[in-house]
């Protein structure tokens, strides 16, 4: 039995059980009688849909059930909503927000689109079984590219949205910049791609649905990141029922990263197929059918222009974007590339003003919802990219200007154009921190090798600016067991990130209670009344603060209890270490024992029950936290090749207080190395017609460890924010947010003497090498000019 | 995936009568591209012949000439092999840099040669040192196996048993790998057998082929320099989203380089 204590790197309890394949995952769990589901998906990338003929494949021995849009709007189901926090055009005029059934309805706007959902006896059936569904489509021209579609001749999605617009958003102050534009001594413009990609969990998704019809209640397994919220949309929206009518549980769920954030088609038509069949059905997407399927992130074109002096002083930035959300508003869909991107645009850095326009567009292609960091890694990448391109045309050395125009601590709070509340930080000193760490000047020798054989060195330093939180609400219960075990629910959901470790950390040390004695549980509709899932690194935030204000309401209750073993009155009592003490007598008990008197009959007083110490507790967060922090990349590139090889890798974070550093660690690595993928290898790409290029991972780069530089993380713990009790600041994006442009401006500095200023990322060994062929010849406005 | 049977001959003749008494059968060895192929219903065999049993065709031996290879031997047996290190080192590099861990583990040589995928590094190998590709039926030599992408010279159910390298005087392979299969997108094995400098492609064109201006140009004189000038025509190479033909014609050039600077280097070494 252990003690453990905030702040210590307590290795991860749930670990053995995922290395030695003891995770339960959605395809081990497995219903008597269930059935299994395939979805039939769209070929095409844009078509009508004359007539489904599903007879073939009715008639085949084992299928059970085909159904298809028209049954579906047969029953009277409704389209899914997004729950956008943006929902108005700057006009004032809301969004424009098609219906999304589950499957497509006389129309297919994406290939991978639902058109059928096929049952049957095994999943080798009902895969032989979509061959035998006969679409009669009528194919339409398609538009898959967001710039494209804002053209006035762009095919058309949707018939009552004109120009496939699906909202125009702006933010911060227009005129102030265009004055600050007319007054600095320089506006410097860029054109900038941030590539379409996706996370690729490594666990694809799944459902097991059934419907048992003497309680009228459906069950559901689902490899999720929110069952609260996707429950509500199912019961609320698609079947217009009492939510309490689903229980929805996530078992293990093998990555999420926002992908399983969304609100999916299959789940509901797997519910209706349990219902209409009267057995289990499950469901599990394979990875060809995940890369179609599954939410994509990022995917902007923008116009970045920063305005600065002659001294290096910024005085505004201004963003324009365009961004391609698929073919219906999903989940958040509108709000990443709005809102989402919106709030960090600036960084850390002391603009006076800025303005931030964007538009959401329909397109033939699958969904867009979050992506770890959803709009915050664009910001940071828009803000470090038109610095860095800046200081290159200025010929400024792009360590100073930054340096130079970093907020001071002094300014704090600040509430910037883009109306994020900054309340803590110390920029500079994290700042000066990283650099001291990365140590840029110790390179100068192996720069030289490295010169020597044919390639060369670079170097780049990225601060960011994060937000974090998500849903506002959380709530964590804590039952005690009459065997000492304790149990821990909370509403947030690890996808992998160890909270089974963390939260019964929390739960252990405010208690004073034995780390192994918590039993957590998580993503159970029954278990917590609400819960807000995983989403905007909110775990420790919310989670975290529910546990630990639960915490309180536990000591609360104990010290009761323990005035009344220990003969005193509870206002005498202090609770500390684990212990109740009369400060009067000096006479104490420790919280194991009075947690043991609370199942002993003899101990307890007359008005007290076991179980009195049971707590449920809901926390409300105010405004979401800033975290911050700064990132250095050292790269070698051969421009002869275009290869490139990153060298080293510092970070350091202000996540507020630290829970616990390993588990804080493994959130930057991995961030880390996904922006490294999205930078230099990963990438969505459509051919003309719609279809996915890059639909398996023979081609979809996804980096690899030997990519993945060792790194050196450091924490800034000297401002722990006072908008949440526990001081925290998510953390679970941020290595996503610092990495994109760290990676890119290091690159760019070692092929600064070929005069590479810029080069669209992903950067492939193609590009790069062109670059060098081209001598850095490069259009900045040769992007997004038409559609502005 | 469609229903098959299994078969586990012990035998080399074993394996050739299974074959023949199904109608459309086909050799199973380490199924790295042929379990794919089957789960996506690309292909439909009647049966599958495990070659896993067959003693026959596993090993390695070598003798001052010649390195033979069995044919089910794994990628990841040749890159650790004590006979191939010393025998020819840059055998056992490439295929040390074959895939991941996991494919080489269970690819092998005669599954890699009987596919010809044009991005498989072993083609380069075994065309640029002269291999001989021995079957159940009779003995092919490289310049005669590779006859288009993903075509063989085998005839049907025939059935690749070693591959006998020639001893090289010097050779290296040097690869730029896809950022995410790591095929190749354009590898180049440069050996010199006999005084006779032989130099192979993979990866950049729809097929395995000899770049005979290289092999000139070092024939005379062993050493990167002498193929600069050298210009690879892009005409026939392939292009996708990872690479123009422009790129792979240029990579070319870079990887020859690389390769004969390798080749060079080894021979100092040892
Ligand atoms: C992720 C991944 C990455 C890869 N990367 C690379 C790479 O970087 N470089 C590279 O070169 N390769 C690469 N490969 C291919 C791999 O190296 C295998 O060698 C190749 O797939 C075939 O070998 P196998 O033993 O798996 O053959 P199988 O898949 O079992 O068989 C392939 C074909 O060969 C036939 N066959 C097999 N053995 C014989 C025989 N002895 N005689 C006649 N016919 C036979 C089979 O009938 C079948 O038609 C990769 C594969 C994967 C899955």
């Amino acid at each position: 039995m252990t003690d453990v204590t905030i702040g210590q790197p307590v290795r991860r309890s749930e670990d053995e059980r995922f290395l030695t394949g003891r995770g339960r995952y959605i395809d081990d769990i497995n219903l008597e009688g269930q059935a299994r589901a395939v979805v039939l998906r769209s070929v095409y990338a844009h078509a009508r849909i004359k007539n489904i003929d599903a007879s073939g494949a009715l008639a085949m021995e084992g299928v059970l059930l085909v159904v298809t849009g028209e049954d579906w709007i047969a029953e009277g189901f409704g389209p899914m909503p997004t729950k956008t926090a943006i929902r108005k055009n700057r006009d004032g005029s809301e969004l424009s927000e098609p219906p999304r059934h589950c499957l497509a309805i006389g129309r297919v706007r994406y290939v991978g689109e639902p058109v059928a959902l096929v049952v049957a006896e095994t999943d080798p059936i009902a895969r032989d079984a979509l061959d035998l569904i006969d679409v009669d489509y009528e194919s339409l021209d398609a538009v898959t590219d967001a710039v494209e579609a804002l053209a006035p001749d762009a095919p058309q999605l949707w018939d009552d949205i004109p120009g496939n617009l699906c909202i125009d958003f702006e933010l911060g102050d227009r005129e102030g910049v265009e004055k600050a534009f007319a007054e600095a001594d320089h506006v410097i413009t860029l054109d900038l791609e941030n590539n379409r990609v996706t996370a690729v969990p490594i666990e694809p998704r799944g459902c097991v649905g059934s419907y048992d019809p003497e309680t009228d209640t459906y069950l559901l397994y689902n490899s999720t990141q929110n069952v609260h919220a996707i429950r509500d949309t199912l019961a609320e929206n698609v079947f217009g029922i009492d939510k309490e009518k689903i229980r929805h549980i996530a078992p293990d769920v093998g990555g999420g990263f926002g992908v399983k954030n969304s609100a999916y088609p299959e789940p509901p038509l797997v519910l209706y197929a349990a219902k209409k069949l009267g057995r289990p059905v499950k469901w599990i997407n394979n990875r060809s059918e995940s890369f179609l399927s599954d939410t994509h992130g990022r995917g902007q074109t923008s116009r970045v222009q920063l305005a600065i002096d002659n001294d290096g002083t910024f005085r505004a930035l201004r963003t324009e974007t365009v961004a391609g959300i698929g073919a219906y508003c999903w989940t958040i869909g509108p709000f990443t590339p709005t809102g989402g991107s919106a709030r960090t645009q600036g960084g850390p850095y002391d603009f006076p003003v800025m303005y931030y326009r964007s538009r959401a567009v329909f397109i033939n292609t699958g969904p867009m919802d979050p992506y770890r960091g959803a709009g915050r890694p664009e910001a940071t990448f828009q803000t470090e990219r038109i610095i860095e391109y800046a200081a290159r045309q200025l010929g400024l050395d792009p360590i100073e200007i930054r340096r130079k125009n970093l907020m001071r601590p002094e300014k704090l709070p600040h509430k910037t154009s883009m109306g994020l509340n900054i309340d803590c930080g110390d920029f500079p000193k994290v700042f000066e921190r990283t650099l001291k760490l990365a140590d840029p000047g110790s390179f100068a020798e192996r720069a030289e090798q490295i010169k020597t054989a044919g390639r060369r060195f670079g170097f780049a330093i990225a601060p960011y600016l994060e937000c974090t939180g998500g849903g506002p609400k959380e709530f964590a219960g804590v039952a005690f067991g009459a065997d000492g075990t304790v149990s821990l629910s909370v509403g947030s959901q690890s996808t992998g990130m160890g909270h089974e470790t963390s939260m019964a950390q929390l739960l252990a040390a405010r208690l004073g209670i034995p780390f192994e004695r918590v039993e957590y549980h998580q993503a159970d509709t029954d278990k917590t009344p609400i819960g807000g899932g995983h989403g905007g690194s909110r775990g420790m935030e919310l989670g975290g603060n529910a546990v630990a204000q639960a915490a309180g309401e536990v000591i609360e209750k104990a010290s009761g209890l323990a005035a009344h073993l220990l003969q005193s009155k509870a206002a005498d009592l202090t609770f500390e270490g684990g212990s109740f003490k009369d400060s009067g007598s000096g006479a104490s008990v420790s919280m194991v024992e009075v947690i043991e008197a609370s199942f002993d009959s003899e101990r307890l007083p007359d008005d007290l029950e076991p179980g009195c110490l049971d707590t449920g507790s809901t926390f409300e967060r105010g405004e979401i936290s800033i975290p911050n922090g700064c990132h250095a990349a050292a790269v070698e590139v051969d421009p002869k090749t275009g290869a490139i090889l990153l060298l080293g890798y510092w970070v350091v974070d202000d996540f507020g207080t630290i829970i616990n550093p390993l588990l804080a660690d493994g959130q930057v690595m991995g961030g880390v190395a996904q922006g490294i993928g999205q930078v230099l290898t990963e990438n969505i790409v459509f051919d003309d017609s719609g279809q996915l290029i890059t639909g398996s991972l023979m081609d979809y780069g996804l980096p690899r460890a030997d990519g993945v530089p060792d790194m050196v993380i450091e924490y800034y713990e000297g401002a722990p924010t006072k908008k949440n009790p526990l001081g925290v600041k998510g953390a679970g994006e941020a290595g996503c947010v610092g990495s994109l442009p760290a990676v890119v401006n290091a690159v760019l500095d070692a092929l600064k003497e070929f005069g590479v200023v810029h080069i669209d990322i992903p950067l492939t060994s193609e590009k790069v090498w062109r670059a060098v062929q081209d001598q850095g010849a490069h259009d900045p406005k040769g992007l997004i000019e038409g559609a502005l | 995936m469609q229903d098959f049977e299994y078969q586990k001959p012990k035998t080399v003749t074993e394996a050739g009568d299974a074959f023949n008494a199904q109608s459309d059968g086909s050799f199973l060895a380490g199924g790295q591209t042929l379990i794919p192929v089957l789960k996506q219903g690309l292909a439909m065999p009647s049966g599958l012949i495990d070659l896993a049993g067959i003693e026959d065709l596993q090993g390695i031996t070598a003798t001052e000439s010649t390195l033979t290879v069995g044919a089910m031997t794994t990628h990841a047996r040749v890159a650790a092999s004590p006979e191939v290190q010393k025998a020819i080192p840059a055998l056992a590099g490439l295929a040390g840099g074959i895939g991941d861990p996991q494919v080489r583990n269970r690819g092998t040589l005669g599954g890699s040669l009987a596919n010809n995928d044009p991005s498989a590094d072993y083609p380069a190998a075994v065309l640029a040192l002269s291999a001989v590709v021995v079957t159940d039926k009779r003995r092919i030599p490289a310049d005669g196996f590779f006859t288009g992408m993903f075509e063989t010279a085998l005839d049907e159910g025939e059935l690749i048993t070693d591959v006998e390298f020639p001893v090289a005087e010097r050779a290296a392979y040097a690869k730029f790998p896809n950022p995410a299969s790591r095929y190749a997108v354009a590898g180049v094995f440069v050996a010199r057998v006999d005084g006779a400098v032989r130099v192979a492609v993979t990866g950049a064109g729809p097929g395995v082929f000899r770049a005979a201006e290289m092999e000139a140009a070092l024939d005379k004189d062993f050493q990167a320099d002498a193929l600069e000038g050298i210009a690879v025509s892009e005409a026939d190479l392939i292009a996708d989203i990872h690479a123009s033909a422009g790129y792979r014609a240029h990579l070319i050039g870079v990887m020859a380089g690389r390769a004969v600077d390798a080749a060079n280097a080894n021979v100092g070494a040892a």
